[in-house]
């Protein structure tokens, strides 16, 4: 008996499973999903920002930063100049001028961005420290909103909603319509304590789990899921507030975003290494319970998945070329009326139906975080997220695994 | 709270096994309705047959009667022919159980009595047509043995469709352990498949071109 209808069934089935798992919990917690912890307790907080070469966008990110804080003064802001080598020092010079509160640290040569990090963390003496990339833009009370979640005293970080800024081009346009899918599914996540990652934007630590955990990998490509898992690995909480809400600028060009992902399948990759020893083991809470066995199953799903497409566009072709080769040889026609035909089977009623709840998955998640310019019924949009963007996450993952045995582990 | 919300995990299990199942079971149905189809089909076919062998019995002695057994005899020949283009479509789709190849065999038993009892009508009318037996690898052919077999449906449909009554197109499948079929093919010295057999004489492959089959045929 054939074995890819099984095949399929089984793709099928995890599909059907994790979209009741996300539409259960979504329909559970949907009055909660934009709730905000009430602050109690006056948090004193120092904001660190690593930059390289961000000539572009520091004036943007910091003053985003000093409005957003308005409502919820911050006691320092920390500028880690990673040996940039455009006009990124001479801008933040003239932002230390202007700003009291930014304090600048210039490293003698490169030491990457957990590496900037860790020597701002020894700096700071505030109870809450939080991460900014320096092509964030905060928007009003972002860092505020995160406060309240520290009154856990099991809350070891606290992250934030991250949006595409520029949705000029397709590319971002696509992206945008992701990032708001994967805010929705992160916070979907955090009703289980299962929050994978604090992305770079915007996340606020405890300064001491910081210490506690020994500070940023500096090997690993992807800083922010390797701390995320540290932290809860050692018994720390993870949340995240949609009401807290940050933009980041998206790739523009597919060359950046190929390098991009590559990077953050790269990070996974270094961490799934790292973390094997987890699966399945309690002791290690819901990292070892979901967050690790859940980044594995996928990473096999996408790589097998791809095998199985090879596979079948290979034959495919060698099909038709073979087809080709004899009926030129025959003389006969390439096309006949009765190559023509569509027979229904049940895999094609589950493929649609899987295809449906995709896109209602999508719907759910864009309605819920309503990201500002992305038309949520916009077919072409849609369509090009679901058929073509995604399926070439595979291709990006095994050129990611290819360039890890090789040990090519170069960030830009 | 968190812990309460983990009962998402068996939900959703429960869940998503009551939707899979409803949907297999759907494709069990679906499956099972098109081998009722198949069925109905061939039983309807094997009454027509037996009607058309009747009627060669009565009639193939008295010569002013020929012409209606032959026309009755090709007229059958294009329904089974047209009833395994639907069978082949059927078995070409994704499949959860193996049930058609019962139907198959009965199918190419079928053909095997048509193609006889042409050969009885054309020697006992004097008949000028011809009979084209397909016979193709039913289990697994590679990928070339498809592409061949693809060519020759395809060269074997075209010449059918001009050459209509002048020739019995007979497909049956060589590979199935079907004794009878293995005993025609013994008989007439097909031992590759895909083979085509024209007239019980004549061997040819998938190079065999439409003009080439129809100057043959002619």
């Amino acid at each position: 008996m054939a074995i890819l209808p099984y095949i399929y069934l089984g793709y099928m089935f995890i599909s059907l499973y994790f979209f009741f798992f996300y539409v259960i919990l979504y329909h559970r917690n949907k009055k909660n999903l934009y709730a905000t912890p009430e602050i109690t307790k006056n948090y004193e907080v120092s904001v660190m920002i690593p930059v390289w070469n961000e000539e572009k966008t520091i004036v943007g990110t910091v003053e985003s930063l000093i409005k957003s804080t308005e409502g919820y003064p911050i006691k320092e802001i920390i500028i880690i100049n990673d040996n940039s080598t455009d006009k990124t020092s001479e801008i933040i010079n003239r932002l230390e001028k202007k700003y009291p509160i930014i304090t600048v640290i210039n490293n003698e040569k490169n030491l990457g961005k957990a590496g900037a990090l860790n020597r701002a963390i020894g700096i700071t003496k505030t109870e809450l420290v939080a991460v900014i990339d320096s092509q964030s833009f905060l928007e009003k009370d972002s860092i505020k909103n995160l406060i309240g979640f520290f009154d856990e005293e099991k809350v070891g970080v606290a992250s934030a909603k991250i949006l595409v800024r520029k949705k000029d081009n397709f590319l971002e346009k696509l992206q945008a319509l992701e990032y708001a899918v994967i805010a929705f599914t992160r916070k979907m996540l955090g009703f289980i304590d299962c929050i994978y990652v604090t992305p770079g934007p915007l996340a606020i630590y405890r300064r001491k789990v910081l210490l506690e955990v020994g500070g940023f990998d500096k090997k690993n490509m992807t800083e922010d899921i390797e701390m995320t898992w540290r932290v809860i690995s050692k018994g720390y909480q993870v949340r995240m507030n949609l009401d807290s809400h940050v933009e980041t600028v998206a790739p523009n060009k597919i060359k950046d975003w190929w390098r991009q992902r590559n990077r953050w399948n790269m990070g996974g990759l270094q961490c799934l290494i790292k973390y094997r020893k987890t699966i399945f083991n309690k002791n290690y809470n819901m990292l070892g319970l979901f967050i690790v066995p859940y980044f594995a199953l996928t990473l096999f799903l996408g790589l097998f998945g791809m095998g199985i497409f090879v596979y079948l566009i290979t034959r495919n072709i060698l099909s038709s070329v073979l087809y080709t080769k004899y009926t030129i040889a025959a003389g006969s026609s390439l096309l006949t009326l009765n190559d023509f035909y569509f027979t229904a089977t049940v895999l094609n009623f589950l493929g649609i139906a899987l295809f449906l709840a995709s896109t209602i998955f999508t719907i759910i998640g864009l309605r819920t975080i309503r990201p500002a310019g992305v038309k949520i019924y916009s077919p072409p949009i849609m369509g090009a997220y679901l058929l073509v963007y995604l399926t070439i996450y595979p291709v990006i993952l095994i050129n990611s695994i290819i360039r890890i045995i090789r040990g090519d582990l170069r960030w830009r | 709270m968190v812990n309460n919300q983990k009962r998402v995990f068996w939900e959703a299990l429960i869940l998503s096994v009551f939707v899979f199942g409803v949907g297999v079971a759907l494709g069990f149905f679906i499956e099972s309705w098109r081998g009722e189809e198949i069925t109905n089909m061939y039983t309807s076919s094997e009454v027509a047959f037996l009607d058309v062998r009747l009627q060669s019995e009565i009639y193939g002695k008295e010569i002013t009667k020929c012409d209606y057994a032959v026309e009755q005899n090709a007229n059958f020949g294009d329904r089974i022919y047209e009833e395994a283009k639907i069978l082949d479509r059927y078995e070409g789709a994704q499949r959860l159980s193996n049930g058609l190849i019962t139907q198959h065999k009965k199918y190419d038993l079928l053909r095997v009595s048509f193609w006889l009892n042409s050969m009885k009508i054309r020697e006992e009318c004097n008949s000028s047509y011809h009979t084209v037996i397909y016979f193709y690898k039913y289990n697994n052919p590679s990928i070339e043995e498809k592409a061949k077999q693809s060519v020759i449906s395809n060269i074997l449909a075209e010449t059918k469709e001009e050459l209509g009554h002048k020739i019995m197109l007979i497909p049956i499948a060589g590979d199935l352990n079907v004794s009878s079929i293995e005993l025609m093919k013994n008989n007439y010295g097909i031992k590759e498949l895909p083979s085509v057999l024209i007239d019980e004489k004549i061997v040819v492959d998938e190079k065999t071109s439409k003009e080439e089959l129809i100057k043959i045929l002619n």
